[in-house]
């Protein structure tokens, strides 16, 4: 389900107190790794330059950090779609053995036993112990807030100051919009939807929508993932198997590899695969990408990690 | 505890809603009389009570094994008269953890008074409830109970983990079952029989009725399954669903309707 913004209505408080736990690497395990260790803000909250994120012990996780931006208006959550609300997303990396490793239960006690934490919690939602509604919905005030609307593509769009397009990247807007907006669609840059974009063959080792639905016909489909700041995402794919954006491109261009769930928009009439493009047209398609990367959002000092509060934080009673 | 504030609040609606639509007529002897049914939960292994503490069961090809954890959700309980008329009781969902004995015993208040000859609960949480509202999800639903999938939202509806000890070396099975998708749902109801009994539902009158769970019919039901060959399975599978219908189809017997627990 789409982001209830009016169940959490935003305000600062909570905001940070989400913003903290986003960084507390209390929260794992081993103490070792937060939502922000995977999630960085400088590559739009991926994992820059990581195939495959480590989780507590050195242990990795299936699939890329994605980007997580403009989360408000997603359907559902993860490469596969299984999770179907931002507040549930936060349980998945917390609760995965191979990601901070810790039920909910778990996190729930090393917040209540943390008389910081139970001062934060207990000024927004009142007295008593911090639960489960109180811990999600904080999350998500920072989750949701991660907006990024001001790249310089936006500002061409709203013919805004510095909005200036080269020939180069209007090229390659035009070629966008004829070649790549079927998928990723809309200002979001995504449709939303589970495609086969032809990476493999086969998909025994991650059979991407199909694990959540057990139905034939979504295996090897993943999620369309929203391209904007796709030049700071590296790597690409869901298992980050692509390090450059001319490698992606080249894939669309003569990688597509067939398999019956294949999206048909990679099926040409002469039955080619892929998406026709040549060594020109990538370069301007990857120019145009470029200008989906948006500053202001990746250097935005209130999303990076909060400075350690002056006073004496207590260690968390349970820290393992 | 288990919902009990929405339970109440649902009957206080259902009763102001009630004194609006019969208006000026309002009479208070026109209100059915409501009862309540107690439910007592035995988790078994065969005829002897499960306990958690490494004590090893036999089942009938020899095998042995103890059990770690043996959880699992009654919810959507429904009771049937004689006449075929049917309550199903709203928000009602209880998770039973063999670890926690106080869990293995509830009451569904707001029964209309009558002779109930049947019941049937759904092992699990159906689906609108498992996708409801993650911020009200509350007591036995509740995500931070760990009957709960993190990647794949939804409950968890039953839970067995032990380790074989007939293998050598002994082998841990780890069994979770899941899902509300189709074709892997694992929703389903278990209809024990009342072997002929009537629960008479009365104003004041609480009949109670005792419920055994036998962890060996989760082996075998229509498929056969030996403890050793249990499939381990941690998300909706073919095996998930098997294993499912086995414990609907002889995992709960009703051992006793006492007509009057109060």
């Amino acid at each position: 389900m789409v982001y209830g913004l009016a169940k959490n209505p935003p305000d600062a408080a909570t905001f940070e107190l989400g913003r903290q736990l986003f960084y507390d690497a209390r929260l794992s395990s081993d103490g070792t790794v937060s939502c922000g260790s995977c999630h960085q803000v400088s590559a739009a909250f991926a994992h820059a330059g990581q195939r495959l994120s480590s989780g507590v012990a050195g242990r990795r996780a299936t699939r890329n950090a994605p980007a997580l931006q403009n989360l408000r208006w997603r359907h559902s959550f993860m490469a596969d779609g299984g999770v179907l609300g931002l507040e549930l997303q936060t349980l998945a990396p917390l609760t995965s053995p191979a990601e901070m490793n810790t039920p909910l239960a778990e996190a729930l006690a090393k917040l209540n036993a943390d008389p910081a934490y139970r001062r934060r919690f207990a000024a927004i939602y009142g007295p008593g112990p911090i639960d489960t509604p109180q811990f999600l919905r904080a999350l998500a005030q920072f989750t949701a807030a991660l907006t990024s609307a001001n790249s310089r593509y936006d500002k061409y769009v709203r013919h805004e100051v510095g909005g200036v397009l080269t020939a180069p990247e209007l090229r390659g807007r035009a070629l966008f919009t004829a070649k790549c907006s079927g998928c990723h669609a809309t200002d979001l840059f995504s449709d939303d939807s589970f495609r086969n974009n032809g990476l493999d063959r086969t998909f025994g080792r991650d059979s991407g929508r199909a694990h959540i639905t057990s139905r034939a016909a979504d295996r090897g489909r993943f999620r369309v993932p929203s391209l904007r700041n796709v030049a700071r995402t590296a790597p690409y794919m869901h298992d980050g198997r692509f390090a450059t954006l001319p490698q992606v491109l080249a894939h669309y261009a003569h990688g597509v590899q067939p398999s019956p769930t294949l999206d048909p928009l990679l099926r040409q009439p002469d039955g080619r695969l892929g998406i026709p493009l040549s060594r020109q047209q990538q370069a301007d398609l990857v120019a145009f990408l470029r200008t989906l990367t948006d500053t202001e959002f990746l250097t935005n000092p209130r999303l990076a990690p909060p400075r350690a509060e002056p006073a004496h934080p207590a260690p968390l009673a349970t820290r393992n | 505890m288990k919902n009990r504030p929405a339970s109440l609040f649902l009957a206080m609606l259902l009763t102001a809603s009630a004194a609006l639509l019969s208006g000026c007529k309002h009479d208070a002897d026109s209100q059915p009389p409501t009862g309540s049914v107690a439910f007592e939960l035995k988790n078994m292994v065969g005829q002897q009570a499960l306990a958690l503490d490494g004590t090893a069961y036999t089942t009938a090809d020899g095998e042995t094994f103890t059990v770690s954890t043996f959880e699992y959700y009654v919810s959507n309980i429904k009771l049937t008269k004689s006449d075929g008329t049917t309550y199903a009781a709203p928000n009602e969902y209880h998770l039973i953890n063999t670890a926690k004995p106080g869990s293995s015993n509830f009451t569904v208040s707001n029964v209309p008074a009558g002779d109930y000859t049947g019941v049937s609960f759904v092992v699990g949480v159906d689906s609108t409830a498992t996708k409801g509202d993650p911020l009200a999800l509350p007591g036995d639903l509740n995500p931070a109970n760990n009957m709960y999938w993190a990647w794949n939202t939804g409950h968890i509806f039953l839970k067995l983990e032990g380790t074989v000890t007939s293998t050598s070396p002994n082998k841990a099975f780890t069994c979770h079952i899941g899902g509300y998708r189709q074709p892997l749902s694992a929703i389903v109801t278990a209809t024990p029989s009342l072997n002929g009994a009537t629960l008479p539902v009365r104003a004041g009158q609480s009949p109670k009725l005792a419920v055994a769970a036998d962890v060996l019919k989760i082996f075998d039901g229509p498929t056969k399954f030996t403890v050793s060959g249990l499939p381990t399975t941690m998300m909706p599978s073919a095996a998930s669903v098997q294993v499912a219908t086995n414990y609907a189809a002889g995992m709960f017997s009703v051992t006793q309707v006492q007509p009057n627990s109060k």
